[in-house]
């Protein structure tokens, strides 16, 4: 016993016991401190630089210019803003879409049908499919050209070009995907929150003459609390940092960037004509998406703490 | 106290350890595990400096290559790369095909940023080899293009004084491959891009004459749209083919396009005002009436697929596209002529081009003298002109022929070549994102948002002024 004492690394037993969880922890931190932390602070830094990502390349320390840029200069600010007032438009459509077409169908599979299981499935496959496959079974099914959609347009003597399209309808039909590609999710999350809810509270309720609509109402909703605040907040900011399908279905197009995007084709070169590299100016740009993110999360974080005071 | 700080210490060490595991070797040249490779003599040989590769002989060597996407070139690449194995044993090319545009950008500034290419098709929007740097009459406000700061930052290798890049044109090595009076790149080919293609045998059958000024293509459109056949088609799914196919109008409106681009920085020349505003108006008239409907459904590659069907009668795009045409056997005879973008039938006499793609290397390479036999080779005038053959590139080599069907169409057309737009202009910083105005043809309704060219004209030189301080 003597010898385990000895072995404890740095002191005896009781300061094992005291330090131990320390030990246990110190791989993640340090795996957060590189993976995450580390580079977040990086970006704060290289915000404030000329850098354009090459190695190699000189990199000067020029204050806020990158933020005097993106939100002030010339008529490019003006791009940088719709870009944000976009990406904004974009989280509160699918959030509000996602999260009742989410809670739909779960309340429809969470039903005691024929068939359920096959529909559970159906309905969250699309979340198994890597972005670049969901983008592109979207860009055949709207094919301007004898596409499906173009079929079902036709019918009714209408024509699109969809994707390449008018920019409005472009975003919404990016936002149609989004929510196809990841409803499967919230889906589940409020599938699994009703199969907590105890029968007994439903049998209590029905013999107390509740409605359906009662049921879900006053049962069902307020039990939930934990699923919808999940959803929410996931939705918010899944939303707020959803860029991918963009650049997937719609490439670098005047009218449909969002600041995801943005700070995605600044840093590459993916801006169009004789672009830069311009890391730095990319990392000021997703800056202002971190405080938009924080912000929101902030609000929306105090927004389900107050209802699950008020609920559970 | 001195126990207590017992974890911070054991998080100190392991960060350590782990940065210093992170910490990269950047030398590149000794350590030939961290880039997937051994060293050769072999193929050194064919160097100037052999010794410099080291390594020892009969030991296999990788050497990394990226090209961007077109499918007449990849295949005369997959062709070069077996003879290049074949002449130099222990050597294996390891060529990676990435998608022109965006994609491209981004391949190259991560692989050169983990050093792990040695020789690169330079490609990147809008693959116009050098293009402009930054001018003194663009002053401070604007950013230098992607090729300039790669070598600004030292990540491309000086061939000045390589015996191969003789072997080009002068114009080809000053304007597509020099910076401050060093050479960095061959360039292997120019292009055309503001004419188009015709199907003869569409236009004899509906009774109309090939159109050499814009009133009569305006008036040919309409009558070929009447008969049920399609004026033009074009690759709208990767969206610059819009824009592209119109440069032909932008020639014709603006010959010089190097005083063109000065002229806009110095606000000489407004695109709201004479001919940038007639300019307009016919952008909106090429993407609203001559182009089929569903256009944004084809790829580049598509619609010449589809141009290659035979009912539509032009396909206003670059050269590079005959070799495809050709492949896909259409049943009509047809040539390429200049966009008809002027009502004079004089001034639509030239072709306005680009350099394309310029291949360098790495600084960095750990086997210089072969990434420079690689160019050596690519250079050679029998290469270059199977390569030529095979593209239909238009040659930027002396010696080179232009043996294809295109080439007899071109060859008349070849004196009145001038280099385009988009090898002269680069916004201003704070432009707003109408700001070139070449590219408007894309922005009308049903491509974009604007239905109106004075408009859009207002808007286009507002961004621009925008960036200009103006």
């Amino acid at each position: 016993m003597a010898v385990m004492k000895k072995s404890y690394l740095f002191g005896g037993e009781k300061r094992w016991r005291n330090l131990a969880p320390i030990y246990f922890l110190l791989p993640g931190v340090l795996f957060y401190f590189i993976i995450a932390l580390g580079p977040s602070i990086a970006t704060s830094i290289y915000s404030l630089t000329d850098a354009s990502g090459l190695r190699g390349a000189d990199v000067n320390w020029i204050g806020f210019d990158n933020y005097d840029e993106f939100l002030f200069q010339g008529l490019a600010s003006r791009d940088n803003i719709d870009a944000t007032l976009r990406t904004l438009r974009f989280c509160a459509i699918v959030t509000l879409v996602q999260f009742s077409i989410g809670l739909i169908l779960a309340l429809l599979v969470n039903q005691k049908l024929r068939g359920r299981t096959f529909f559970r499935t159906l309905f969250f496959m699309p979340v198994i499919l890597g972005v670049v496959i969901q983008g592109l079974m979207w860009k055949l099914f709207l094919q301007p050209r004898g596409g499906p959609m173009a079929t079902i347009f036709g019918w009714f003597g209408a024509q699109s070009e969809f994707l390449g399209g008018q920019p409005d309808e472009a975003f919404m039909w990016v936002i149609v995907v989004q929510i196809w590609a990841n409803v499967g999710i919230t889906m589940v999350i409020f599938l699994a929150g009703m199969q907590t809810i105890s029968s007994d509270l439903y049998e209590a309720a029905k013999i107390d003459g509740a409605s359906g609509w009662q049921l879900f109402r006053d049962v069902t909703w307020p039990q939930l609390t934990p699923a919808v605040n999940t959803n929410f907040l996931l939705n918010i900011i899944g939303s707020l940092q959803a860029w991918q399908l963009f650049l997937v279905l719609t490439g670098y197009k005047a009218g449909t960037q969002v600041l995801g995007y943005l700070v995605f084709a600044e840093g590459f070169g993916q801006t169009g004509e004789a672009p830069s590299f311009r890391q730095g100016f990319a990392a000021a740009a997703s800056m202002v998406l971190f405080f938009l993110v924080l912000v929101i999360g902030f609000f929306a974080n105090r927004f389900v703490t107050w209802r699950e005071r008020k609920f559970l | 106290m001195k126990g207590k700080l017992g974890p911070f210490w054991v998080l100190a060490v392991v960060l350590a350890l782990v940065l210093a595991a992170c910490g990269g070797d950047d030398d590149g040249g000794d350590d030939s595990g961290d880039n997937g490779t051994t060293e050769t003599t072999e193929a050194a040989s064919g160097g100037d400096d052999g010794g410099e590769d080291g390594g020892e002989a009969g030991e296999e060597v990788s050497l990394r290559v990226l090209v961007h996407q077109n499918p007449p070139l990849t295949d005369y690449m997959t062709d070069f790369n077996a003879q290049f194995e074949a002449d130099n044993p222990g050597v294996t090319i390891d060529m990676e095909i990435v998608a022109p545009g965006g994609d491209y950008a981004t391949a190259v500034n991560a692989r050169l940023a983990a050093a792990d290419v040695d020789v690169i098709d330079y490609c990147i929007d809008p693959c116009a080899g050098f293009s402009t740097p930054v001018e003194d009459y663009m002053g401070d406000n604007v950013e230098a293009p992607a090729w300039q700061q790669l070598i600004q930052a030292g990540l491309v290798m000086d061939i000045t004084d390589e015996p191969f890049v003789q072997n080009f044109d002068e114009a080809s090595i000053q304007d597509a491959a020099t910076f401050e009076d060093s050479v960095y790149a061959i360039n292997m080919g120019r292009v055309s891009y503001s004419g188009m293609f015709v199907n003869n045998d569409l236009l004899a059958e509906v009774g109309v004459d090939l159109p050499t000024t814009w009133d009569e293509l305006v008036a040919a459109c309409d009558t070929i749209n009447a008969t049920g056949n399609f004026c033009m088609t074009q690759g709208g799914a990767d969206g610059w083919p819009i824009f592209v196919g119109a440069y032909g109008l932008l020639g014709a409106a603006f010959p010089d396009q190097a005083a063109l681009a000065e002229g806009l920085w110095t606000g000489d020349i407004k695109w709201n005002e004479g001919e940038g505003l007639a300019l307009m108006e016919k952008f909106q008239i090429y993407a609203q009436d001559m182009l089929e409907p569903g256009v944004t459904g084809l790829g580049h590659n598509e619609a010449t697929a589809r141009y290659a069907a035979g009912d539509v009668a032009f396909l206003p795009t670059g050269v590079w596209q005959a070799p495809v045409l050709e492949e896909s056997e259409p049943g009509f005879d047809w040539t390429y002529v200049p966009f008809p973008g002027s009502d004079n039938a004089e001034d639509n006499q030239y072709l306005f081009g680009k350099y394309d793609m310029s291949w360098m290397i790495a600084s960095d390479t750990p086997h210089p003298d072969i990434a420079k036999a690689y160019l050596a080779g690519l250079a050679d005038p029998d290469n270059y002109q199977t390569f030529v053959d095979a593209t239909g590139y238009l040659p930027t080599q002396p010696t080179a022929t232009l043996n294809s069907k295109l080439g007899e169409a071109v060859a008349p057309l070849l004196e009145n070549y001038r280099v385009g737009f988009e090898q002269y202009y680069i916004s201003p910083t704070g432009a707003g994102q109408w700001a070139n105005g070449s590219q408007a043809a894309s922005w009308f309704d049903p491509f974009n948002e604007w239905t109106d060219a004075g408009e859009l004209a207002d808007q286009v030189q507002a961004d621009l002024e925008a960036g200009l301080g103006g």
